[in-house]
């Protein structure tokens, strides 16, 4: 369709109705600012960078901080990496990132606390775990003194067994 | 046992029978379980998680169970694919590396699979509603692992998972359904919008991420922290008698107002299954499925609702490449597969497949 000021494509379309009298009007964007319409600002700058930061603020707290530079010790996952791929690590990363994964677990399951089904063996933190973090690391220190120390002490025991 | 013995049997949960079995296809339950020693799969070693396997293994030996262990690692693609298509193994186990596999049981209605997302994903499924039951074999079998291995676990969250998603109970209770019917009559979506409503998912025949496949879905809890096994199991046998009546609804409005032209489709495709000469994949389920309210409705009367479910798992890829004991593309296996359709669908004739 063509503007009906100039031969220019119309992009503005109004219908106006004056006392009950339909019309239509069509305009390429130049006349229709001549003649006056309102015409909605071009694309706003939408900040999308800082959309998003406050929204990760917002869901998981200041990530920023304390919490995104969070490590579990035992396997070396850090929090961020967790948020990026939705996979922990390790049993204990729970307790590490208790702060960040609360708000999370709670969104998630609308509680905190579990009801139902008790293991009956309850292990405290598991010290074998810690050992084979330790193990890794002296492998890659090249520590084989310490590696075979820990291997050792990683053999299951008969009375696990 | 090995995988030929499965090809030759089929699982218990495609029997037909059960509470409700002309819509309920199965009911399942899985457990994610961890082993408190260990990170994660995601985060295991190659020798970490080659450990894992070798305690459930021998772990399965000291409790006495009834399970044969498959070693997914060392397996044929086709072979993998060949349990995925029978719901023993989930597709990230098939695709996965390092040291995996699954046990299963004699009737194939259990499996635990090892270093999938969680160390352990155990599975029971039994055709027809009967969650109770699957709860009780699950349970038990979950407290014989326990006795030889560590869970990792914690007062608070429970059953401590690789996703916090699964966290607590660690549990998915699952009702598989065939809702022809509720397709066909565009009522689907306001029942899928009204579970989604109360925090149940609906999925696929082949879980996550899967198209829904022959009308059949799956629906599932999605919360597991905060509420009990029973609780959890308690909101799906609530719903989904709700979701059978309104099938059952649908089937009779079809029946009573559009009779001539259902019994016109469902003997069509009948006539198809049992008469191409080559078929796809896709073509197989929509007529299957069409079958399969036919049987129940009355409309067919000379083919067992069994046979028909087993062919919604022997029609797939996998299978068919397996008993013709050989790699087909896909042109070849249009043809085995109308091939095998015939054999099976010949009113007792025994016909040779070509």
């Amino acid at each position: 369709m063509t503007c009906q000021h100039c031969q220019d494509e119309a992009t503005v379309h109004l219908t106006e109705t004056v006392d009950g009298q339909r019309r239509e009007l069509h305009l390429c964007v130049a006349c229709a600012r001549e003649a006056g319409v309102a015409l909605p600002e071009s694309t706003p700058s939408l900040a999308l960078d800082a959309v998003i930061q406050s929204l990760i603020v917002s869901n998981v707290g200041e990530l920023v901080g304390e919490l995104a530079s969070l490590t579990c010790p035992d396997c070396g996952l850090k929090f961020m990496e967790f948020r990026a791929r939705g996979r922990l690590g390790c049993p204990h990363d729970y307790r590490v990132f208790a702060r960040g994964l609360l708000p999370l677990i709670s969104r998630t399951h609308g509680a905190t606390r579990h009801v139902g089904k008790v293991a009956r063996r309850r292990p405290a933190e598991s010290e074998r775990l810690r050992l084979r973090t330790q193990l890794r690391d002296a492998i890659a220190r090249e520590d084989y003194e310490l590696a075979a120390r820990l291997r050792d002490q990683l053999r299951p025991k008969d009375a696990d067994a | 046992m090995n995988l030929d013995d499965l090809t030759r049997n089929s699982g218990e949960w495609l029997r037909g029978t059960g509470p409700e079995s002309d819509i309920v296809m199965c009911s399942r339950i899985r457990l994610a379980r961890n082993l408190a020693d260990f990170p994660f799969s995601n985060r295991a070693s190659r020798g970490e998680k080659a450990e894992i396997e070798t305690n459930f293994k021998s772990c399965l030996t000291s409790a006495g169970l009834d399970l044969t262990y498959f070693d997914v690692n060392s397996m044929s693609p086709l072979d993998r694919q060949f349990l995925v298509e029978r719901q023993l193994v989930s597709r990230e186990l098939a695709n996965g590396e390092g040291a995996r596999g699954v046990a299963i049981g004699p009737q194939e209605n259990i499996s635990v699979m090892v270093n999938e997302e969680d160390h352990l994903r155990i599975q029971v499924m039994l055709s027809g509603l009967s969650l109770h039951e699957v709860w009780d074999r699950i349970n038990r079998l979950d407290d014989q692992l326990e006795e030889y291995l560590a869970y990792a676990y914690s007062a608070q969250l429970g059953y401590l998972t690789a996703c916090p998603t699964n966290v607590g109970t660690g549990i998915r209770v699952g009702v598989m359904l065939h809702l022809p019917a509720l397709v066909q009559t565009k009522q689907i979506d306001k029942v899928f919008r009204a579970l989604q409503k109360i925090n149940l998912a609906v999925r696929g025949l082949y879980g996550e991420g899967t198209q829904a496949f022959g009308d059949f879905y799956q629906i599932s809890n999605q919360q597991t922290l905060g509420k009990s096994e029973l609780e959890l199991i308690r909101i799906l046998t609530d719903v989904v008698p709700q979701v059978i009546q309104y099938e059952r609804t649908a089937r009779q409005v079809l029946m009573n107002e559009r009779r001539q032209h259902l019994h016109d489709q469902v003997s069509r495709a009948y006539g198809v299954l049992k008469t191409a000469h080559t078929i796809s994949s896709e073509e197989t389920m929509l007529l299957l499925s069409s079958v399969r309210m036919g049987i129940n409705l009355g409309l067919i009367d000379d083919l067992e609702i069994a046979t028909v479910n087993e062919l919604f798992i022997q029609t797939q890829p996998a299978y068919l490449q397996k008993i013709q004991g050989t790699e087909l593309g896909v042109e070849e296996r249009n043809v085995a597969r109308a091939s095998y359709l015939r054999s099976r669908l010949s009113n007792g004739r025994h016909v040779e497949p070509e």
